[in-house]
């Protein structure tokens, strides 16, 4: 969706793959991940330039992605760089190694955005072990 | 990792706002979270007293701003509270809080002049209370000859107590302050925003210039107030006082549970305000309950293993027909996987086989390969669960560590990271009984991932290398290791633990699909399709193989490649007209990717195949 890209973000790009490829779920797959993840992300993120936006990835109720706060309310409110989104997208980071050093913060429910990695491997397309 | 460290540690989860630091340093604020019993019928003990105070006050000073002197008449007062409320203990507590509102005031630098009187009379108008008549009656009682600067703010001082039973009492008590306590009592509870005070702020200016629209103010909030409901007395009409008081005085017990739960709920939104960090411990255990009471959501164990619903059997399966000449569905499945058949016949005689009850070795061996043979033609909800019913029967039957590899490989292509370091962990104390493993280790299981999984590579990477040391190569232990790698992430030390594998055993297609898939998964797209080639002459009906070639095309960008595999994967699942939806989903994207969307919505579960051949994909 052209509409979540926002330039000078790298992590606006990945977001708009994740909004296709849920968008491409099929229902009963939509509503798998729902099911697995049932939480909704409010990500924050600042680009080098010092910008910031919010995204909310809302894999609880409706299983997209759309560019703004979230609504109703966020479960967990994820602060990060845009290069540690990319980088946690293209699982070069792990998330919690993030948190720990400080790349990534979080408001609310913390122990849901270790459920983040799983809604970003939808997203990707990961080969099959 | 320990979840208290960080919320107590995680100074950067603080919102940034400055107010919140500004709360951090001023002490007593909680304590007004803590009122948890508000009083009901206190309120009207002093009631007479208090208006007795006020005149007095008004006599005395002209400018409210006098805090020596304020808090000279509020300690009188709430001396006074204090003995008059004796015998109600709800009256102690806000007498507590009273005097911890008076530190808090004395302590608040910043003249918060900006009373927001309008968000408290928006408040005030939502709190439900048995008082609300009072107020209206002491305030009917006050002829606007009395000093109407005070009045407002009383009526405004109310409403920054939620509790009902605050009422009148904090309205007299409010009366003598002056904007300053009034402001303090503000922080006390909690902040309420920048903006808010800003505007609450130029509002509250106005009011204040002229007498006559306070007046009507003042009317405007005595409407207001009547319209407002009781919930707690029954009296919800009457309007006069001495009825209410005696109606109180002679109930003499405490608001009801409800009553007292929603005025704590109303309090602590008030305290939450705009601070998304207060109240921390209540927001997680709302969630916790939440997750755990949804239906829906997906609940784990302690150590991180999902509790799934049961394997669902195809309901077309053609080897369940009693006339069928399959008289031993598990050999013949066998025979199929042996010859490279299809791996969706194979699935489907499995079912048959334990349907009918051929279980194979210890009961176990038929849901061990149905799980495998499901995953083998991407079909990973249903090889979840076939392996976890496997393993449990394993377990069960005192072979514990069969299946279990295969049944962490699952967890993992599912995201469910801790299951896998469990399930890991399992087969190494299965497998090596004798292995020195930590209890640390297990320990750190129930906890994160992240945790847990330093400490099972460094139990796993023990037993390889004694392994080494007695110059052994053992397969499964790198298997194991590559898996527990993988999972992490750590694509190359994957990669080359299933290399050695290899090493050991060169026909297994499956450690071909695995290598393949760290290459591929390690950015290594290429060397990938050699990897998958492999696996795949080795197997041509390898489902899953085909799906990860796909993947790798779609890696590379080649859309069109990869869509030619995936449709080739489809035309392999052709039998039961059962399709797995990994690949119907990845199919969808890969067009969305190609800007196909008329190829989009043709992809349904039911799709002929055959339509994307005109659409001239080969395959």
């Amino acid at each position: 969706m052209s509409d979540l890209v926002v330039d000078g973000f790298k992590a606006s790009q990945v977001l708009a793959q994740l909004s296709n490829a849920t968008a491409a779920f099929s229902d009963a797959d939509k509503a798998n991940l729902l099911k697995k993840t049932n939480g909704i992300f409010q990500l924050q993120v600042k680009n080098p330039e010092g910008k910031e936006e919010t995204w909310t990835i809302d894999m609880k109720k409706t299983g997209t992605v759309y560019k703004g706060p979230a609504k109703p309310k966020a479960d967990v409110t994820i602060i990060l760089s845009d290069d540690t989104f990319t980088q946690l997208a293209e699982g070069k980071l792990d998330g919690q190694k993030a948190f720990m050093t400080g790349k990534l913060k979080t408001k609310g429910n913390m122990m849901l955005a270790t459920k983040l990695n799983i809604v970003l491997n939808a997203a990707k397309d990961r080969a099959k072990l | 990792m320990s979840l208290q460290g960080l919320i107590s540690g995680a100074e950067c989860a603080v919102e940034v706002n400055p107010l919140s630091q500004v709360l951090k340093h001023a002490d007593g604020d909680r304590s007004l979270q803590q009122l948890h019993h508000l009083p009901s019928t206190s309120a009207h003990v002093p009631v007479q007293q208090d208006m007795a105070i006020a005149r007095q006050f008004f006599e005395q000073g002209s400018r409210l701003g006098s805090i020596p002197g304020n808090s000279m008449a509020m300690s009188d007062v709430a001396r006074q509270l204090e003995l008059m409320a004796a015998t109600r203990e709800s009256a102690s507590d806000f007498s507590f809080a009273w005097s911890e509102i008076q530190r808090a005031q004395e302590r608040q630098a910043a003249v918060r002049a900006g009373m927001p009187s309008m968000a408290w009379t928006g408040e005030f108008e939502s709190a439900h209370g048995a008082i609300m008549p009072v107020h209206v009656g002491p305030m009917a009682q006050q002829p606007g000859g009395a000093p109407t600067p005070f009045v407002p703010r009383s009526v405004y001082g109310n409403s920054s107590f939620m509790y009902s039973g605050m009422g009148t009492l904090s309205q007299s008590y409010i009366s003598p302050m002056s904007s300053t306590p009034l402001t303090a009592q503000d922080k006390g509870k909690g902040k309420l925003k920048d903006s808010d005070f800003e505007a609450a702020f130029a509002q509250f200016d106005m009011p204040l210039q002229a007498s006559t629209p306070q007046e009507s103010r003042i009317e405007e909030v005595t409407s207001e107030l009547e319209k407002t409901t009781l919930d707690d007395t029954s009296t919800a009409d009457s309007v006069s006082f001495k009825d209410v008081w005696d109606q109180m005085k002679n109930s003499d017990m405490p608001p009801s549970d409800s009553e007292m739960a929603k005025w704590e709920s109303e309090f602590n939104h008030l305290m939450r305000g705009g601070d998304e960090d207060y109240d921390y411990d209540g927001v997680m255990r709302e969630v916790w309950e939440n997750e755990h009471e949804r239906e829906n959501a997906l609940k784990f164990d302690d150590e991180g293993i999902p509790a799934l619903s049961p394997y669902v059997f195809e309901k077309n399966n053609p080897y369940l027909d009693p006339s069928s000449s399959t008289q031993n569905p598990l050999q013949a499945a066998k025979d199929l996987i042996a010859c490279n058949g299809s791996l969706t016949e194979a699935g489907l005689l499995l079912e048959a086989a334990i349907w009918k009850g051929e279980l194979g070795i210890g009961g176990y061996e038929a849901w061990i390969l149905l799980g495998e043979t499901r995953n083998m033609d991407e079909r990973e909800e249903a090889g979840l669960r076939a392996l976890t019913e496997g393993v449990r029967i394993a377990t069960e039957a005192g072979a514990a560590g069969e299946g279990m590899i295969s049944l962490a490989i699952s967890y993992t292509n599912e995201g469910y990271e801790r299951a896998s370091h469990t399930m890991l962990l399992r087969w190494l104390r299965a497998r090596f009984p004798t292995a020195d493993i930590s209890p640390e280790t297990a320990d750190s299981l129930k906890q994160s991932a992240w945790h847990s999984h330093g400490l099972v590579t460094d139990a796993l990477l023990g037993v390889a290398r004694s392994q080494h040391a007695q110059g052994i190569v053992d397969a499964d232990t790198q298997i194991a290791l590559g898996v527990l790698f993988y999972t992490d992430g750590k694509f190359d030390l994957a990669k080359d633990c299933f290399e050695t594998a290899l090493a050991e055993r060169p026909g297994d297609y499956l450690l071909w699909n695995r290598l393949g898939s760290s290459l591929s998964n390690g950015n290594k797209p290429e060397e990938s399709l050699g990897a998958y080639r492999q696996a795949l002459s080795l197997r041509p009906t390898y489902t899953r193989a085909i799906y990860n070639v796909g993947v790798a095309c779609l890696n590379i960008g080649a859309h069109k490649e990869a869509v030619e595999h995936f449709l080739s994967a489809l035309a392999l699942q052709e039998s039961t007209g059962d399709r797995s939806e990994q690949l119907l989903t990845t199919l969808r994207r890969t067009f969305g990717m190609m800007r196909r969307n008329d190829l989009v919505d043709l992809v349904k579960p039911d799709v002929n195949i055959e339509v994307f051949r005109k659409e001239g994909f080969d395959f």
